[in-house]
């Protein structure tokens, strides 16, 4: 008996091992997509239509590894020797840094690909319970009294950055661009913040599996994917009268895939995303596709029409964004006091 | 088997703390010496000088003819008895004194029939037969103390080295191991060295006494030379308690001293 | 009747004392018991409830899914180099810190217990600037093909680093108090230094470095916040289980979150009861050798 069990143990750690081996031997080339958060869901699906395309095009199978979390900390991963090949990020600014510390990018990434090198874009709305108890329809119902408001921190989330220049673009249209009101008008809207979790995920686990607050400042896709995954009769999506554009970017990290002979694949696998079908799999998992003549009319209807400011004409682009609102010392610490 | 043990300018320095000073001392075949001193005299260091549990600073050790330098530890083959016995406590009683002869290279290694008949007549020889089974916890503390010697005799060693025998036992048990060991050394003849702190003990059992203080030896000698011709103001002091009990003695035995107890 | 009457005042009053501290001492242990229900038990419970929310099937489903059982791979597979690896050179260090005076032993043993006063993330950040493409070996490693940190070999380190303490914290005082007088007795009688290791001082410690096995186990298979900076997060390849419980949580995979996550509270639950048994036998052995003196 006991004999058997140390051979049969013996024989299971053999087999683990033989199967960790198996599968490093099974794919003649894997690809490294390092990505941020809410992309998961979408790229599980795209990797599968690529490697197929892939397949069917070359006859050589591509295995597609993912790495998630926040953008600006896979930037960090990626600079310190994450071995992608390539990115998938929230922010320009972040490929931005990999750029800058590292010369595995080239400074002009972003004209490599079409559209500044965002093969989909998305915005930010809001997400209410079913009902939308406290009647929110737009900006102005977040600063009221005894509404909750759930958005993460935007000194450490790239998501909440996007919420809070949305939030300050609809305030400065509405006091008439005056700096001291808007400012007050933003200091209101964070009073009513209970939590500030430090990333998107979190925010919409602390309201959505929590329960916690009355509205969810969120991105689009993340909004949809809540209501699919929680129910669509558990939570309604109200559009603000006026949000953000925003264009996450994808590039091929040129000195890892080069090192890993992964140049070809890594090309093809962006060019991919601007295909119908990348374009359509975007619309499909709630990112706006840039081409949205390929993408399902039944999904592209899902998408509201709002005005959009952007953060180039806006703001200036996301150095002088970073440095006016999110620097030490800038607006956010300013008007935002922890209410306990 | 008995070899004598020279001990020539032995000096062993703890820091900058000098235990012994130069230390000379003749040990003849099958003596029994025992190493008196107060606490920090250097008996103890001096002891373990010769095991080689310490590694001298200086001068040389002899056993007969072989300079115990040349010796590893294990090569030495000295019966060590510690103060605390260091008996195996995992072991049984039977294991401890076994250890020395199991623990030789496979070459020179006895069969274990050869071990067990030598480990029963160890025991019968410190008079614990049948206790082979128990563990060191199961143990009186007299019990343990013999265990201790049996297993150091197991090696048969060159030289038997005892440090404080007695010093952890109660004061009648004392008195009967102090009288069985003298009459086990006279039986196996062993050049035997031990340490004490306790005049009676040195006086009633050794052959010679080796006095120590701050490092050096002050006088070796017989219980009489000593008490006779003390050589210096501190062995004067030092044995005085016992000068004083011998003259009591020899007092009490005259017949009207007696009575009048 | 009358002595009785004349007792009775005086017995009265420690007798009020005696039921005082008996209260508190209710009271005392009632607090204990619910502050461990509320944060411990509770908790534990909740990990099985929420794995076990949409039924057995879906449990073992998860169990099924090829990244999660790649993360459970690679637990054990670091587990299995980060343990023996602890265990062996705590040992050593745990040996050479009671049984030898050496220059600079204070400053080893303060080194053994660094892990334990860091934090995770600051040993997992030391590999990040020790290996990472920027860090100081980070051109040769990259010069000569070589991935540590966001590989498997980082992973390794990391848990190394953060697991060390744990075997050789439960020796040395062990050690230390049982002494070298049983090894030099060994010695004297002939033994050699292994056979002396071998038959002495490990059977000596031997149900000790079981119990730090134990805990230095538990916590390689638990570590969080070191691996998570060395791991990249590639799924399916450098995802430990604390690091895929994360990862599915965030997906909304609650179920599979906490699947894996009760296969970790499974792992603790197992050593805390071989802990329990342990101590009790343990205790046994040291006051074996408490009697002897």
């Amino acid at each position: 008996m006991r004999l058997l069990t140390r051979r049969s143990l013996a024989l299971g750690t053999a087999a683990l091992f033989l199967s960790v081996g198996a599968a490093q031997a099974l794919a003649d080339r894997t690809l490294l997509n390092v990505s941020y958060d809410p992309t998961r869901e979408f790229y599980k699906e795209f990797n599968a239509a690529f490697a197929a395309d892939w397949k069917a095009k070359t006859g050589e199978a591509v295995t597609i590894e993912q790495s998630h979390g926040g953008s600006g900390k896979q930037a960090r991963a990626v600079i310190d020797g994450l071995q992608a090949d390539v990115v998938t990020l929230a922010l320009a600014g972040d490929i931005d840094q990999i750029a800058s510390k590292t010369d595995k990018l080239p400074k002009d990434w972003a004209s490599k690909l079409p559209h500044n090198s965002a093969p989909y874009t998305s915005t930010i709305v809001f997400l209410v319970r079913k009902g939308n108890p406290k009647a929110i329809k737009d900006w102005g119902d977040l600063v009221k009294e005894g509404v909750q408001v759930i958005t993460p921190n935007p000194k450490t989330s790239g998501g909440a950055r996007w919420n809070y220049l949305a939030a300050w673009a609809y305030a400065a249209k509405q006091l008439g661009g005056d700096e001291a009101k808007t400012k007050e008008w933003i200091a209101d809207l964070y009073r009513n913040v209970p939590v500030l979790d430090t990333g998107a995920r979190g925010s919409t686990t602390t309201f959505a599996q929590r329960g916690i607050g009355d509205v969810l400042i969120s991105w689009e896709n993340e909004a949809f994917l809540v209501q699919k995954e929680f129910g669509a009769d558990n939570f309604d999506i109200v559009v603000p009268s006026l949000s953000i554009l925003a264009e996450p970017p994808v590039a091929v990290v040129e000195g890892n895939a080069k090192a890993k002979g992964n140049l070809d694949v890594a090309e093809a696998y962006l060019k991919f995303l601007y295909s119908p079908e990348g374009q359509k799999l975007a619309a499909k998992n709630f990112f706006r596709p840039v081409d949205p003549a390929s993408a399902d009319p039944a999904d592209l209807a899902r998408f509201p029409k709002l005005e959009l400011v952007s953060i180039d004409k806006d703001f200036g682009g996301w150095a002088k964004a970073q440095k006016d609102f999110f620097a030490d010392g800038a607006i956010f610490d300013q008007i935002y006091r922890p209410t306990n | 088997m008995s070899v004598p043990v020279r001990v020539r300018n032995l000096e062993k320095n703890f820091g900058r703390y000098p235990a012994l000073k130069g230390v000379s001392l003749d040990v003849e075949a099958g003596e029994l010496v025992a190493l008196l001193g107060p606490s920090g005299s250097g008996k103890t260091t001096l002891l373990r000088a010769i095991a080689g549990l310490e590694q001298p600073d200086g001068g040389q050790v002899l056993f007969g003819d072989i300079d115990a330098n040349s010796l590893s530890l294990r090569e030495r083959r000295i019966g060590f008895v510690f103060q605390q016995y260091a008996l195996f406590k995992h072991m049984k009683v039977f294991d401890n004194i076994a250890f020395g002869l199991r623990a030789r290279p496979r070459t020179s290694r006895p069969s274990e029939s050869a071990i067990k008949a030598k480990v029963l007549e160890l025991l019968h020889l410190v008079q614990l037969d049948g206790l082979e089974a128990r563990y060191p916890a199961q143990l009186s503390g007299g019990q343990r103390q013999r265990v201790a010697l049996a297993r150091a005799l197991a090696i048969e060693p060159r030289v038997l080295l005892l440090d404080e025998p007695f010093g952890a036992l109660d004061a009648r048990v004392r008195k009967d191991l102090r009288k069985w060991l003298r009459e086990l050394h006279q039986r196996t003849g062993h050049t035997t060295l031990f340490v004490t702190h306790d005049q009676d003990e040195a006086f009633e059992l050794a052959d010679r006494i080796a006095i120590l203080d701050h490092g050096r030896i002050e006088q070796v000698g017989t219980a009489q030379e000593i008490l006779d011709h003390p050589a210096t103001p501190f062995i004067d002091s030092f044995i005085e308690g016992i000068a004083r009990r011998e003259a009591q003695a020899r007092e009490w035995t005259k017949p009207h001293v007696v009575a009048s107890r | 009747m009358a002595m009785s009457d004349r007792v009775l005042p005086l017995a009265h009053h420690p007798e009020r004392a005696t039921t005082e501290t008996a209260t508190t001492k209710v009271i005392l242990i009632a607090i204990a018991v619910l502050f461990l229900a509320a944060i411990l038990f509770l908790p534990l419970v909740t990990v099985f409830i929420e794995a076990l929310r949409k039924g057995w099937g879906t449990l073992f489903e998860s169990f099924s899914d090829p990244d999660t059982l790649a993360a459970i791979r690679l637990t054990l597979l670091v587990a299995a180099i980060a343990v023996p690896f602890n265990a062996v050179v705590g040992l050593a260090a745990s040996w050479a810190i009671a049984k030898f005076e050496f220059k600079g032993k204070n400053l080893l043993l303060t080194l053994i217990d660094l892990p334990f006063s860091i934090s995770p993330v600051i040993s997992g950040l030391v590999y990040v600037l020790l290996f990472g493409a920027q860090g100081w070996l980070g051109p040769w490693l990259v010069a000569h093909d070589i991935q540590i940190i966001f590989a498997v070999p980082g992973i390794v380190l990391a848990t190394v680093l953060v697991t060390f303490p744990f075997v050789a914290r439960e020796l040395i005082p062990l050690m230390q108090s049982q002494g070298t007088s049983e090894e030099e007795a060994a010695l004297m009688l002939g033994a050699s230094g292994w056979y002396t290791f071998l038959h002495v001082t490990l059977p000596n410690v031997k149900w000790a470095l079981l119990y730090g096995v134990l805990l230095c186990n538990a916590r390689a298979m638990g570590e969080f916040g070191a691996v998570s900076v060395v791991s990249g997060h590639i799924r399916g390849l450098t995802n430990t289980m604390p690091l895929h419980i994360e990862i599915l949580y965030n997906e909304y995979n609650f179920v599979g979150a906490f699947a894996v996550a009760s296969l970790l509270a499974g792992l603790a639950l197992f050593t805390l009861l071989a802990k329990t048994f342990l101590e009790w036998r343990f205790a046994g052995e040291l006051a074996a050798s408490a009697r002897r003196h």
